[in-house]
């Protein structure tokens, strides 16, 4: 069934997408990590790395969050806490998996408490490697991830003003 | 007609966790509150217990070494020396005196880097994000000295059954020295906030205070024991590694609230710098390593050492194999976390967040909840940041 | 007081005196006392405590394996270097010990992760939850057990909830 693609639909997933890119919020949840990860990811906020200034923000709220930074192997206390701050998440929203252990579940892979990885328990978008990985390796990932999403697969042009300004 | 009178008692559940980005371990505490006062409290844990101690009977002795680090991201080291001055012993291995020094000088720059973290966290609790900001820009010096010795910023691995992996020369001693020059020169200046600022002693001077016979009766233990008065201190009552030929002095306070947690840090990290000048001075010649056999005695051994948060317990057994028998790790926060239970009853509210972490709670080395019990009424539940802010606000109200 | 001292002392009270123990010296700043009926262990660790003789440290279980009916339930005392231990056997299965929070509080954290970890009731226990172990795991699993059947655990949850999609 045919129906009139409306134009205005372009319009808004342009804007969102802008929107995202620009200026994601982020929440960050630790599934059960040794911390390691957690205070890299801290270190990006503080005055070296300053994440803020390219309008990523870490605040409190999973309703008010684009991406999520998770870290942790996801022990089985913490994966009901993941789940449902997932579901609070609205769309369009992004998950980024920190560290050995949020990857694969690190050296602790097998341990009878442990999930395995982020990806046990909810889709991950970007994956970032290190024990834990450094400030900058996790900027770089998350930058990629938010570049990745301006350039939509079908075939729309990103705007190279915003392409720009999230690169810088 | 009956009046009711009775102030409203409510319920709080407080989840600390995913969305506090400064406290950054989950954890769960139910606070019970009679209109603004603390009645009962309680914590829950297991959001980061791993399975680290059954993980460890199953791998062998080197591979324990990996795991045991990484107990906790922000001690790693100290976890791993613990471990490793354990096995030596059982498998009567001697361990070169340059690696027995350069364990102390990583230790000790561990313990800076850790208690610079705690002010930092300690400060976005309060409300005061710009200590934040400065105590971890300068933190930062320190992991760079950290990044320049052992290759990495945390989790430095610098430990290996039998030695050391790192040595230092010339140009690092240097560069390490030129970092502690900087950093005491800050560290007088946070001495002075934390002494002098009104805001900040508002907060802190006469806020949850533990007098000395609670402190040893809760089983207190590293700066929270210490700013109540309690000479503990592993490095200087049971000396380890080379703290024989540098030893460590007591840093004591006697108020028991939460500025003598503060000073007592703060102080600690003076204590910090000249041992690690001393071994720089001093650091004696030879080998890194000693070579460890790979089935090691069979035997039991008790290892404890001075974590940056207070007394760690290794009970490390052998079963003359490749493979740990048995591995029972204590850390401290839970040694300190009764104590924070206890200390929230009758304060207020606002005071909690700044209590708990008056103690430099490490989750993920206990990982544990606190659960406070109340009355009935509605069960409210709450943020970890909610509760924060309403601390914050609380005070600027006051102070109004 | 000395290490040698402080060991010396503590063998006195707790051997020499008025319970039935063994003690031995596995390292020189380390005092093992076995103790023969695990009724003692409250009076011993009430003299320790009137004498002033160390801090609960730490308490560990100890288990040998399924060939062997007992386990070991152990109390680290430190004071300064020395560390004195008390031992207490027990049936590996259904075995028991008597709380010491009521005299030592700090003591009830150690004591709820033995239990969740080894099945030892704790007798007297005021909250004898899980500390570390999740709320649904299975009851009589008792991981650092040897022969624990960690294979029971309940089922990974689904990887996904109904409604959302791995693209």
């Amino acid at each position: 069934m045919d129906h009139k693609i409306n134009p205005w639909e372009n319009v808004l997933a342009q804007l969102k997408t802008w929107a995202v890119c620009n200026s994601p919020w982020a929440i960050h949840f630790n599934s059960g990590s040794c911390n390691g990860c957690d205070i890299e990811i801290l270190a990006t906020l503080t005055p070296r790395y300053d994440l803020e200034r390219l309008g990523v923000k870490l605040q409190g709220s999973p309703r008010h969050a684009d991406v999520l930074i998770c870290t942790g192997p996801v022990t089985r206390q913490a994966r009901e806490r993941l789940l449902r701050i997932y579901e609070q998440m609205h769309e369009p929203k992004f998950v980024v998996a920190v560290g050995s252990c949020a990857l694969s579940g690190g050296v602790f892979q097998g341990c009878y408490n442990v999930m395995g990885g982020i990806d046990q328990v909810i889709p991950v978008n970007a994956y970032i490697p290190g024990c834990p990985p450094r400030p900058e390796a996790i900027i770089d990932g998350v930058v990629k991830l938010l570049m990745s999403q301006l350039q939509p697969s079908d075939g729309h042009q990103p705007d190279p003003q915003t392409a720009e300004a999230v690169a810088s | 007609m009956e009046v009711e009178n009775k102030q409203q008692v409510n319920r709080f559940t407080v989840p600390i966790g995913p969305q506090h980005p400064a406290l950054k371990e989950p954890g769960h505490f139910l606070i019970t509150v009679e209109g603004e006062i603390v009645t009962d409290a309680t914590v829950r844990l297991g959001y980061a217990h791993r399975g680290i101690e059954r993980a460890v009977e199953e791998r062998s002795w080197v591979q324990s070494m990996y795991i045991l680090e990484r107990v906790c991201g922000i001690c790693s080291h100290i976890h791993a020396t613990a471990y490793a001055l354990g096995v030596e012993k059982l498998a009567e291995v001697e361990v070169p005196p340059r690696a027995q020094a350069i364990r102390v000088l990583v230790a000790e720059m561990e313990r800076i880097h850790s208690h610079l973290l705690w002010l930092g966290v300690a400060a976005h609790e309060a409300g005061f994000d710009t200590l934040f900001m400065y105590s971890w820009r300068d933190r930062e010096t320190v992991m760079d000295l950290l990044e320049g010795l052992t290759g990495n910023r945390v989790n430095y691995s610098a430990n290996v059954l039998g030695g050391v992996k790192c040595d230092v020369d010339e140009a690092q001693a240097d560069a390490i020295r030129q970092g502690l020059e900087f950093l005491e020169e800050r560290t007088h200046h946070y001495l002075n906030v934390v002494t002098t600022d009104a805001l900040f002693l508002q907060r802190t001077r006469g806020v949850g205070t533990m007098t000395r016979t609670q402190a040893e009766l809760l089983g207190a233990t590293g700066p929270t024991a210490r700013a109540s008065g309690v000479k503990r201190d592993v490095r200087v009552d049971a000396p380890y590694a080379a703290y024989d030929d540098y030893p460590a002095h007591m840093v004591i306070e006697t108020n028991g609230d939460l500025e003598a947690r503060f000073v007592v840090r703060i102080k600690e990290l003076f204590e910090s710098y000249r041992i690690i000048r001393e071994v720089l001075d001093t650091l004696p010649p030879g080998e890194l390593t000693a070579r460890m056999p790979r089935r090691v005695k069979a035997g039991e051994t008790i290892s404890r050492v001075e974590a940056p948060r207070g007394e760690l317990f290794y009970f490390i057994k052998s079963n003359g194999t490749d493979q740990p028998e048995r591995i029972r790790v204590r850390t401290p926060t839970i040694c300190n976390m009764a104590s924070v239970v206890r200390l929230a009853v009758g304060h207020q509210l606002a005071d909690v967040p700044m209590i708990l972490v008056g103690i430099d709670p490490c989750f993920s080395c206990n990982d544990r909840m606190v659960i406070v019990e109340g009355a009935n009424a509605e069960r409210r539940s709450w943020t970890w940041e909610d509760l924060r802010q309403y601390g914050i606000e609380h005070y600027h109200q006051q102070s109004a | 007081m000395t290490t040698e001292e402080t060991l010396t002392l503590a063998n006195d009270l707790l051997v020499n005196w008025v319970w039935s123990a063994e003690s031995n010296r596995p390292e020189p700043n380390r005092l093992d006392v076995r103790l023969l009926s695990s009724t003692d262990l409250m009076p011993m660790v009430v003299g320790l405590r009137v004498q002033r003789l160390g801090y609960l440290a730490a308490i560990t279980g100890l288990d040998p394996g399924p060939e062997s009916d007992e386990m070991e339930v152990l109390y680290h005392f430190c004071a300064g270097q020395a560390v004195v231990t008390l031992r207490v056997s027990i049936p590996r299965v259904g075995g028991a010990v008597a709380t010491l929070s009521d005299v030592i509080p700090s003591a009830e954290a150690y004591e709820r992760e033995l239990s969740e970890m080894f099945g030892v009731a704790v007798t007297g226990l005021r909250k004898p939850q899980h500390l570390y172990l999740p709320d649904d795991w299975p009851d009589g699993v008792y991981p650092l057990l040897k022969d624990a059947d960690l294979s029971a655990l309940p089922a990974a949850m689904p990887a996904a909830l109904p409604n959302i999609s791995k693209e």
